[in-house]
């Protein structure tokens, strides 16, 4: 399959919460836990007020930083898509530091983000958020057809509200979820581009590796010169047994 | 007829012998499930979050088996600091050969203490490492989810960087074990007065009481030496 993306129509949500039973059912998620979080927000100054619902969820990165920490495969990129195995996971967090948008928690000893169902979606399934949305703001399809879409709606969008525009076409290599906003990224808590910081490019792409190199090299290099080394050292050690033995002589002959 | 004398050193107490297993315990279950983090083959240990639990339980008695040590036998470690960060002229005479020791040449080199100077080298460097690894681990462990995505990478960098160390230590100790057959000196605790003659000539000389211009050092460091009837 190729790249799928979710689009997200914020001009669309009705701020149901669907998606979030529809996810937490499916995903059989612990109480308290939810891949999902929406909230209401309300802008401007009374009169003249814009609301619209805020979603908070994996924005599955192309280049993810989650994928990239992940240093057991729990995480990995199924079809442009963020997926996680939790049999996988070791729990150690590093994907909840690493994540630019903050959205992996910590639950029960494992890691807690969306997994874009892509059990479902390798089914030819759509996820559970995208099967339950009744007004249309969440759709699943090629990547390349959802930004089309999401550039119309934006569009349509933008006769009402000037700043309407597509979020995720080009945020750290291009997010698996667009987002169609009525507004600027920052009304929506979102960065206009998000970084993910050099230091975890030298890490994984330096550090590790040399570590890796170093530690092989060190005992490949002792494991070739231990065969060399020891017979130098048992050699070594019969000629001074040999020079203290023929001294020993010496000794007695002179006496 | 004369039974056949051998004589051997009293080089480790029993004490220093079980602080120094249970280390190499502590650090093989470290290092194993740390690589677990580390290296894609080994991953699967750390799966369901086996590997970090015990990687925890290593690390807590990684990090109390010095400080048990220290408290028990406050003197000693603090002679062992001293000693480890203290080079003198034959030390460093002694490293320059260090290349020839390596492959298997120990005659001839500048005569040696109780600890020759890769041996101080090694200590010295396992003790800072275990300073930064210790730091830095506490960092990844209890400050898990809040450290961010500048920090995070730094304190594991930090962590592997230090382990890399105490590996590559590590590997050389045990390749000069083996090389120098020294396992004896860590399981009887005694070694043979050809392998101290050989390999530390100085602490011979100062162990043997008719040692001229020797002075007796004040320690508690093993001394004796043991005749025993074969």
């Amino acid at each position: 399959m190729g790249q799928n993306a979710i689009l997200v129509d914020l001009g669309q949500c009705i701020g149901c919460q669907a998606c979030i039973v529809a996810c937490k059912t499916g995903r059989e998620l612990a109480p308290g836990e939810a891949y999902i979080h929406i909230r209401e927000d309300v802008r401007g100054r009374f009169p003249n007020l814009t609301g619209s619902f805020v979603h908070h969820r994996c924005f599955h990165c192309a280049d993810a930083a989650c994928v990239a920490v992940c240093p057991t495969g729990a995480l990995s990129k199924v079809d442009g898509l963020t997926a996680v195995d939790l049999a996988k996971c070791s729990g150690c967090g590093y994907c909840v530091d690493a994540c630019p948008y903050g959205i992996p928690e910590m639950v029960d000893g494992h890691v807690s983000k969306c997994t874009g169902c892509t059990d479902l979606t390798q089914e030819g399934q759509e996820p559970w958020c995208v099967q339950t949305c009744p007004s249309g703001a969440l759709k699943l399809g090629p990547r390349e057809s959802m930004l089309s879409l999401a550039r119309e709606r934006a569009a349509l969008l933008a006769k009402r509200f000037t700043s309407a525009q597509v979020y995720g076409e080009t945020q750290l290599g291009g997010l698996g979820a667009l987002f169609v906003l009525p507004d600027e990224p920052l009304a929506f808590g979102l960065p206009e581009q998000p970084q993910v910081p050099t230091t975890i490019t030298a890490w994984q792409r330096g550090v590790q590796p040399l570590t890796q190199g170093i530690t092989g090299l060190s005992v490949l290099a002792t494991a070739l010169a231990f065969v060399f080394a020891r017979r130098e050292h048992h050699r070594e050690k019969r000629a001074l047994a040999a020079q203290a033995a023929q001294g020993e002589a010496g000794d007695d002959s002179g006496r | 007829m004369t039974a056949a004398v051998e004589t051997r050193i009293l080089r480790y107490r029993p004490r220093q012998r079980l602080v120094h297993w249970l280390g190499v315990g502590t650090v093989l279950t470290l290092l194993v499930t740390g690589l677990a983090l580390l290296w894609p083959p080994l991953s699967f240990i750390a799966w369901g979050g086996v590997g970090p639990t015990l990687h925890r339980v290593g690390a807590v008695l990684f990090m109390a088996l010095p400080f048990a040590y220290a408290l028990l036998n406050p003197r000693q470690t603090r002679e062992l600091l001293v000693e480890i960060f203290t080079y003198d002229r034959e030390d460093w005479a002694w490293l320059k050969h260090f290349p020839g020791y390596f492959l298997g040449h120990a005659a001839g080199l500048p005569p040696q203490g109780r600890l020759n100077a890769g041996q101080k080298l090694h200590h010295a460097g396992t003790f800072l490492a275990f300073i930064t690894v210790s730091l830095s681990g506490l960092a990844l462990w209890f400050l898990k989810g809040s450290l961010g995505a500048t920090w995070l990478p730094v304190m594991a960098m930090l962590h592997d960087v230090s382990m890399l160390a105490v590996t590559v230590l590590f590997v050389g100790h045990v390749y000069f074990t083996f090389v120098y057959d020294a396992l004896p000196a860590m399981t009887t605790g005694y070694v043979s007065p050809e392998y101290a003659r050989l390999e530390h000539a100085r602490w011979l000389e100062e162990l043997t009481p008719a040692a001229p211009a020797v002075e007796t050092p004040e320690t508690d460091e093993p001394t004796e030496i043991v005749v025993q009837q074969a």
